[in-house]
């Protein structure tokens, strides 16, 4: 109880000394306007809204309501009969086992992409930042331009180079890609962030005869948990929504989910069940959009960060 | 000398990125210019007869494929600007009328979260010429509407850059979002009280001030456009014919469909240099900002 009413109190102080500077606002009645500009962006959230709905009701129908030709319609009879074969049994290319192979190989690959990436760039970025490196000016400039890069131009050396690794076709193989292709962008992120550390705290750290790592792991990581849970949302969703890179490295054995959806819906022979393709896009983009309503906030600021990534 | 690890560890620190920069990024890329010289087919080959070194480039030029994914790109680009409108609009309403932001904000945005395979999937599905968007039109009456824009050659690219302008506004909007946040609140009192109207305190006021926010996205943008693949292979896969080929779809059909290395080679390296000539304004706004904001300071 004392509890409750403590909080209450510090909250009702907060919001005093919020407002404080501001003139009283008065509630004020809706006008014409007001409700003008509430219809228009009510019609624009219907055109975002109305892809999302046919998908979902498509993947609840069966394939003789399809066929009817009504997209708009809600399920005559709801079914998970599509949910069912798009996860066990839907074909991409000539295995037919479903979605659920794809989905086990997107979260083996997510794992040590993770890693891998945030590893590399957030000891990059913290070196950068904070010691007194040679080269780090241009050395950073070069990483600006590498986050621009288009992967076209690097693709060809980097499926040389992951052959001669032996871990081109390989789960492995795509989290060394995601690890080098994300780096550059991390990096900036991660620098930024450790440069507004005070120069007085490093040079506590020092004078207690902190070595560059244990600096790190003792005084820098502990700091990081903001910037960390946004860089981790942000490369979560992008290496689960990576087609590209899948397609090219994972070869036959490390298709992540992306890569078996594209080839359902792409399939040109025999006749196409639009509720399956449906169940299965919607089984790919769970996992984001569980993400995205949870934490949205710091999914925007992942991708605002990451913006130049593209 | 003694050998002083507190003094070396940063530098050695440092040594995997700039192993990767080194030879994935920079030497990669020379790699990828030295084969666009080169006659290469499936195999690289690493002879280059200089006498007509320029034989990729020159057949990439005569190559129709090439050039329509050249005249989509503008397309794409030119269409996909209607995003940047389109959220700014967005934004600028939801910061006039506070009540809902909330919601808007999350409904505006979550296309940005799924795969670009899924938004493909989702359009191509809408776009279906049997049973899709077209059908349901047709079936309330009206018969000469054309809605399966992905089944003609004429009209794919309007699909492409829908289900794109579906994807990117939201992201447009939370950075126009961002920008009008950070206008001084002063200017709409003032602006009432010398009974400006809304129009021409938008156009004249507040969308010159936002100017740096207006340049961001469109080179966000037209990085995008560059980059566009995944939703051509789950909208269209380049077709009908080839009438949705952008250099990003050609570059990687030419590698992977065709096996033609020094070809593909040359279209990356052309790539590059429309990214290079986007980029470059980019670098020049950094630095005039930098330079602003510490004259300021």
């Amino acid at each position: 109880m004392t509890d409750l009413t403590v909080s209450q109190k510090s909250l009702g102080a907060e919001v005093a000394v919020r407002s404080a500077p501001y003139f009283p606002r008065k509630k004020k009645a809706i006008t014409g306007r007001s409700i003008a500009v509430l219809v228009f962006l009510s019609i624009c959230a219907l055109f975002f809204c109305v892809p999302l709905y046919v998908v979902i009701t498509t993947s609840f129908k069966t394939m003789e309501q399809i066929r009817e030709g009504a997209m708009f319609a809600l399920p005559n009879v709801w079914t998970l009969e599509a949910w069912d074969h798009a996860w066990n049994s839907a074909c991409s290319g000539t295995r037919c086992e479903g979605l659920k192979v794809g989905f086990w190989n997107s979260v083996y690959i997510l794992i040590p992409s993770l890693i891998l990436s945030i590893g590399l760039s957030i000891v990059t970025g913290y070196a950068l930042a904070l010691w007194n490196v040679k080269w780090a000016g241009p050395f950073l400039f070069v990483l600006f331009i590498c986050a621009f890069v288009p992967f076209q131009i690097i693709m060809f050396p980097l499926i040389s180079m992951t052959a001669a690794m032996k871990v081109y076709g390989s789960i492995w193989g795509v989290a060394i890609i995601h690890a080098i292709l994300a780096m550059p962008v991390l990096t900036l992120i991660f620098r930024n962030y450790y440069k507004d550390i005070p120069q007085e705290i490093m040079s506590a750290a020092v004078m207690d005869s902190g070595s560059f790592w244990k600096i790190f792991f003792e005084i820098i990581l502990p700091m990081s948990g903001n910037i960390l849970i946004v860089v981790l949302i942000l490369q979560i969703t992008s290496i689960w929504n990576d087609y590209l890179i899948g397609v090219t490295f994972g070869g036959l054995g490390g298709q992540p989910m992306t890569v078996n959806l594209a080839n359902l819906i792409t399939i040109s022979t025999g006749t196409v069940r639009y509720n399956d393709n449906m169940a299965a896009a919607l089984l790919t983009a769970i996992p984001p959009l569980v993400i995205y309503f949870f934490v949205g906030k710091l999914f925007v600021q992942g991708i605002t960060a990451g913006a130049i990534k593209g | 000398m003694t050998f002083r690890w507190s003094r070396w560890s940063p530098q050695l620190a440092l040594v995997p990125a700039g192993l990767v920069t080194l030879v994935a990024f920079i030497g990669a890329i020379l790699w990828t210019v030295y084969l666009s010289l080169t006659r290469s087919r499936r195999l690289p080959e690493y002879e280059i007869d200089w006498s007509e070194w320029g034989r990729q480039y020159e057949r990439l030029f005569k190559d129709s494929a090439w050039l329509i994914s050249l005249q989509n790109l503008i397309v794409l680009g030119l269409g996909s600007a209607l995003a940047i409108v389109f959220g700014f609009i967005l934004a600028a309403m939801i910061d006039r009328e506070k009540r809902g932001e909330s919601i808007f904000r999350t409904v505006f945005l979550y296309p940005l979260a799924i795969s670009l395979i899924v938004t493909g999937a989702a359009w191509r599905w809408m776009f279906n010429p049997e049973l899709g968007v077209e059908h349901f039109i047709h079936s309330i009456g009206l018969t000469w509407v054309n809605a399966s824009w992905l089944a003609r050659p004429e009209t794919a690219m309007y699909g492409v850059i829908l289900a794109s302008v579906w994807q990117s506004a939201g992201f447009y909007m939370a950075l126009m979002l961002a920008g009008l946040k950070s206008i001084n609140s002063e200017i709409w009192s003032a602006a009432r009280l010398d009974g400006v109207s809304l129009f021409r305190l938008y156009t004249e006021i507040i969308i010159p001030m936002m100017k740096f926010t207006f340049v961001t996205c469109a080179i966000l943008l037209s990085l995008g456009v560059i980059k566009a693949y995944d939703v051509i292979v789950a909208m269209t896969n380049g077709g009908p014919g080839q009438s949705t080929y952008v250099p990003a779809y050609f570059t990687i059909q030419a590698l992977s469909a065709k096996g033609n290395l020094g070809f593909a080679s040359a279209a990356a390296v052309l790539m590059l240099l429309i990214t290079a000539v986007i980029f470059l304004p980019l670098v020049l706004l950094t630095a005039w900002q930098q330079r602003r904001s510490g004259a300021r300071s």
